[in-house]
């Protein structure tokens, strides 16, 4: 299998660690990331039709800040996007006629004037996750059977920078042969991707599924059965770790897992490579920076705010009802218009809760920036008093970001 | 018209002096006294006396003034502000004795207070008066001396029950003995401290020599060989200063402390149980006060801790045993910083590896202790052969005795121990619902109902005397009749339960029989 494919597309580069969190440069088709950084979940396609930024609810709303719609009052939120994670199975959620399919698919998302001021890093998952505990990946709606052929077409017709192969993750109830069955239909996934994906322009992850390191190295072997390893090593670019979706709230788990996954990267030559993390809560960021991931995404900004849930900082939430919205200095709570929405007088649902949505993932990036910015601070004391602010009241995380501080960043004592 | 509300003086002093709990508070109150007169060296001298004890306390402080001696005898007029001894109590203990004498020379001046009788007097509701002369002296030789005659020690004061051990003790966790301050680089004073018993009380030592300064057992990051790996190992956790902020102010923690094993905390002058001796200490001056093994998270155990946690914002009771401002915010604050500091420990990396090694030290004296009960076991089957002790041992046994007995049709077929009836058996094609016991006995002990069980296997019947008893009183309202000759039991109640008896002991034993080697074979293997 030859991979005829432009390398010069994509290039990662670490410019400071403190401990194991490293802090770089992520760049695909001349287009770079600060990284650590977080891909927020956005579905650029949501059912409706370029005047309604083609539809989605709270991601209507959120898109429309990224482009400075009329809507909502304020330039576009540029820097806030200088990254988007969207999922191929996104499109299966919308019941979509095979018209509309193909009118989405008919032009790429940065070349779509819409969106022009979006000009981030677009990361396409699989929707493998759809496969989750067996369940379908169904394209009946638009005529489509969704594999890896398929979907690799998807992903690529969107103008993806980056994309994963199609996946089939494993579920924390699954036995040895489940693992295996799941790992073998990845690894056959795998060997097509890389044949359709041979002049895919942009940057290509392999997926890695395993709560630990045997587990991972398993998978690994099982990949590596389908596909020689140097065809590996030449056709991929970075490691998406997946699975972790149902183990989101179990910080023990997610520690492990990514501590094992840095390991194994050791062991088996991609230490250079850039490591994605899969679905995670916000939470959980400082300590997947802490252990050195360099990027992940989320959508808890959108879900606290479909819960009512306006972030104070990454670890705090209050009720929307109960914020007072000036003590925030995002251009978000700095809008008349939008404080008045979110605090109820709006006619839709998506025009309350989609600015607190952009507020929350402004807090997050800005969180993320000062991670980052302490990453290139002299020794790990910056990132160590920034694991001291932020979790020495939260009882339940603290236990972990101790163990990230002891295990990373070189202890308390 | 305004009234001024009354005190009886008498009765004041009375339940002062009767009021503190523990006499060493004695101890404890003189010592910040001298520590405070800027004493480098204090002795302390307790003879035993018919009614109590004698004690002289005598340190070469800058002494005492007629301010001084005044507030050392008047009750609630302490020239403190905040140290130990501000509220003016503590040394009106000393009312509980004979006779009261002290003798102090400040700046040039020697002043002598004697009180005689004051329990007795006090008791007689009378305010018991000291005579107070002084005279000049050259200056220099500066000084206090307390005697206190036939102290009505009370319990915990007795000569039985006072040792070097108890007061070395008392001394480290309860008086500025133990003060911790040094590891903040406090320009703290050091002073020698001699205890002296006499030999009715302790002649286990001629005298108790310590300093006015707590020092951690000697840090051993590494584990030892041997049965107890992590016994002596132990960290220091080096002070930390710690600002808080709390609604209406900011306060400062001061920590500092040690995680160690039995061993290394047997180097420190215990007494009595660890368990009460250890955790976290919250103090003040850098004396200890109270507890708060709460800020220890329930899986760790805070035996293995002695951290000290200072902060001079806790406010103390009379007594000087419990903190009073609970619920207050700085407290509570306090609390949280400490138990986020805490937090850290349980965490470190060292902390985790020295309960590994306690565990695997416990591993490894589970396995020495496995071989010995093995070889125990082993020997008792060389020499006894098969004998069943246990329920499942009965079952092996029959399925045993059916392997060397044709004519038997019997096979296991489901066992579940935890349940009413433990076994389905199939006997002679047939499933029956089988009670396992090694002796019969069990089957009524266990005081399960009988009325679906068919078949009782037993590996023997056991003592028939108690058998026969439950034939004799019936067992719950129904009648038992034993026919083991027959193999059954008849159980009447309402209907009649009959359950067939497998006895497996005989069962085995008509076939095998023992080898002069000691081997036991099967009848047929040699005939």
């Amino acid at each position: 299998m030859s991979q005829a494919r432009n390398k010069q597309s994509f290039s990662f580069n670490i410019h400071a660690q403190a401990g194991d969190a490293r802090a770089g440069k992520l760049t695909v088709n001349e287009t770079s990331l600060e990284t650590p950084n977080l891909f927020p979940v956005l579905n650029f396609y949501a059912g409706g039709m370029e005047r309604s930024v083609y539809g989605g609810g709270i991601h209507r709303t959120i898109k429309e800040f990224m482009i400075g719609a009329d809507r909502v009052g304020v330039d576009p939120l540029t820097q806030y996007f200088d990254a988007a994670m969207m999922s191929v199975s996104s499109l299966t959620d919308y019941h979509l006629s095979r018209e509309r399919y193909e009118d989405y698919l008919a032009v790429p998302i940065k070349e779509r004037e819409l969106f022009d001021p979006f000009s981030g890093l677009l990361f396409t998952d699989s929707g493998g996750f759809k496969f989750l505990n067996d369940a379908e990946f169904d394209g009946s709606d638009f005529e489509v059977e969704m594999d890896q052929e398929t979907v690799y077409g998807i992903q690529e017709a969107l103008g993806s920078d980056i994309i994963v192969n199609l996946d089939h993750p494993i579920a924390p109830n699954d036995t040895h042969s489940d693992r295996i069955r799941k790992a073998k239909q990845t690894a056959a996934n795998i060997h097509k991707f890389l044949s359709v994906s041979r002049d895919f322009e942009g940057a290509k992850y392999l997926t890695l599924h395993g709560y630990n390191y045997s587990m991972m190295d398993e998978f690994l072997s099982a990949v590596t059965d389908e596909v020689p390893e140097g065809v590996l090593r030449e056709g991929f670019d970075g490691i998406a770790l997946g699975s972790l979706v149902p183990k989101k709230d179990d910080r023990g788990a997610l520690i492990k897992a990514v501590t094992d996954c840095r390991e194994l990267m050791d062991d088996w030559g991609m230490s250079d490579w850039p490591l994605h993390v899969l679905g995670i809560s916000s939470r959980a960021i400082p300590l997947l920076i802490g252990l050195g991931a360099d990027t992940f995404d989320s959508s808890t900004h959108l879900h606290n705010a479909i819960n009512g849930k306006y972030s104070l900082s990454l670890m705090e939430q209050a009720p929307k009802d109960e914020v007072d919205f000036s003590k925030c200095d995002c251009p978000v709570c700095q809008s008349d218009l939008l404080v008045e929405r979110m605090k109820g007088n709006a006619e839709y649902q998506k025009d309350i809760l989609g600015p607190i949505a952009m507020h929350n993932l402004i807090i997050q990036k800005r969180e993320v920036a000062e991670i980052r910015q302490r990453i290139y601070e002299d020794g790990t004391d910056a990132l160590v008093e920034y694991f001291e602010e932020t979790f020495s009241r939260d009882k339940t995380m603290r236990r972990f970001a101790h163990d990230v501080v002891n295990q990373s960043l070189g202890g308390y004592f | 018209m305004k009234k001024a509300p009354k005190v009886n003086e008498v009765n004041e002093f009375l339940e002062i002096a009767s009021d503190f709990e523990d006499p060493l508070e004695v101890i404890r109150e003189s010592l910040s006294n001298s520590y405070d007169a800027e004493a480098d060296s204090v002795d302390i001298t307790i003879r035993s006396r018919p009614d109590g004890s004698d004690i002289i306390i005598e340190d070469n402080g800058h002494g005492m003034n007629e301010r001084d001696l005044e507030s050392f005898f008047d009750l609630g007029n302490s020239r403190k502000t905040d140290s130990i001894g501000y509220k003016g109590h503590g040394t009106k203990i000393f009312y509980k004795s004979d006779h009261i004498e002290v003798t102090t020379v400040h700046e040039g001046t020697s002043y002598r207070a004697v009180m005689s009788e004051p329990w007795e007097k006090l008791n007689n509701k009378t305010l018991p008066e000291y005579e107070l002369t002084k005279n000049s002296v050259r200056k220099g030789n500066p000084g206090t001396k307390i005697k206190i005659t036939n102290f009505r020690s009370g319990q915990g004061f007795d000569a039985e029950e006072l040792t070097y051990n108890k007061i070395h003790h008392y001394l480290k966790w309860k008086t500025i003995a133990g003060s911790t301050s040094h590891y903040f680089g406090d320009q703290q004073q050091e002073m020698e401290i001699t205890v002296d018993l006499d030999t009715e009380i302790d002649e286990t030592r001629e005298k108790l020599v310590t300093t006015n300064r707590f020092k951690f057992p000697e840090e051993q990051l590494e584990p030892d060989e041997g049965d107890y790996p992590a016994e002596r190992m132990c960290k220091h956790y080096p002070a930390r200063e710690i600002d808080i902020e709390y609604e209406g102010g900011t306060t400062t923690l001061q920590i500092v402390g040690m995680v160690g094993g039995k061993a290394t905390r047997n180097e420190l002058p215990t007494y009595g149980r660890h368990s009460a001796q250890f955790g976290i200490w919250l103090a003040k001056d850098h004396i200890k006060v109270e507890r708060l093994n709460e800020a220890i998270s329930h899986d760790n155990e805070f035996i293995h801790f002695f951290f000290v946690a200072n902060c001079q914002d806790i406010e103390l009771s009379a007594n000087r045993e419990t903190i009073r401002n609970k619920s207050s915010s700085v407290y509570q604050a306090l609390k949280e910083e400490i138990g986020y500091y805490i937090s850290k420990v349980t965490r470190d990396p060292w902390f985790k590896s020295y309960l590994q090694i306690r565990k695997e030290g416990k591993h490894r004296r589970r396995s020495a202790s496995q071989q010995s009960s093995l070889a125990d076991r082993r020997q008792r089957v060389e020499s006894d052969g098969f004998s069943a002790t246990n329920q499942t041992e009965v079952l092996l046994g029959l399925e045993r005795a059916v392997n060397r007995n044709d004519s038997l049709s019997l096979s296991v077929e489901d066992f579940d121990p935890e349940s009413d009836v433990h076994a389905i058996v199939r006997q002679d094609g047939r499933l029956r619902n089988t009670a396992v016991h090694t002796h019969l006995t069990g089957l009524f002990e266990e005081e399960t109902p009988l009325e679906n069980t068919e078949l009782a296997v037993c590996w023997e019947y056991g003592d028939r005397a108690e058998l026969r008893e439950y034939e004799r009183n019936g067992y719950f309202g129904g009648e038992v009749s034993l026919r083991l000759e027959q193999g059954e039991i008849q159980y009447e109640n309402s209907e009649s339960t009959f359950i067939d008896v497998i006895e497996v002991k005989p069962l085995m034993d008509s076939n095998p029989r023992k080898m002069a080697n000691g081997q036991i074979v099967h009848s047929d293997m040699t005939d």
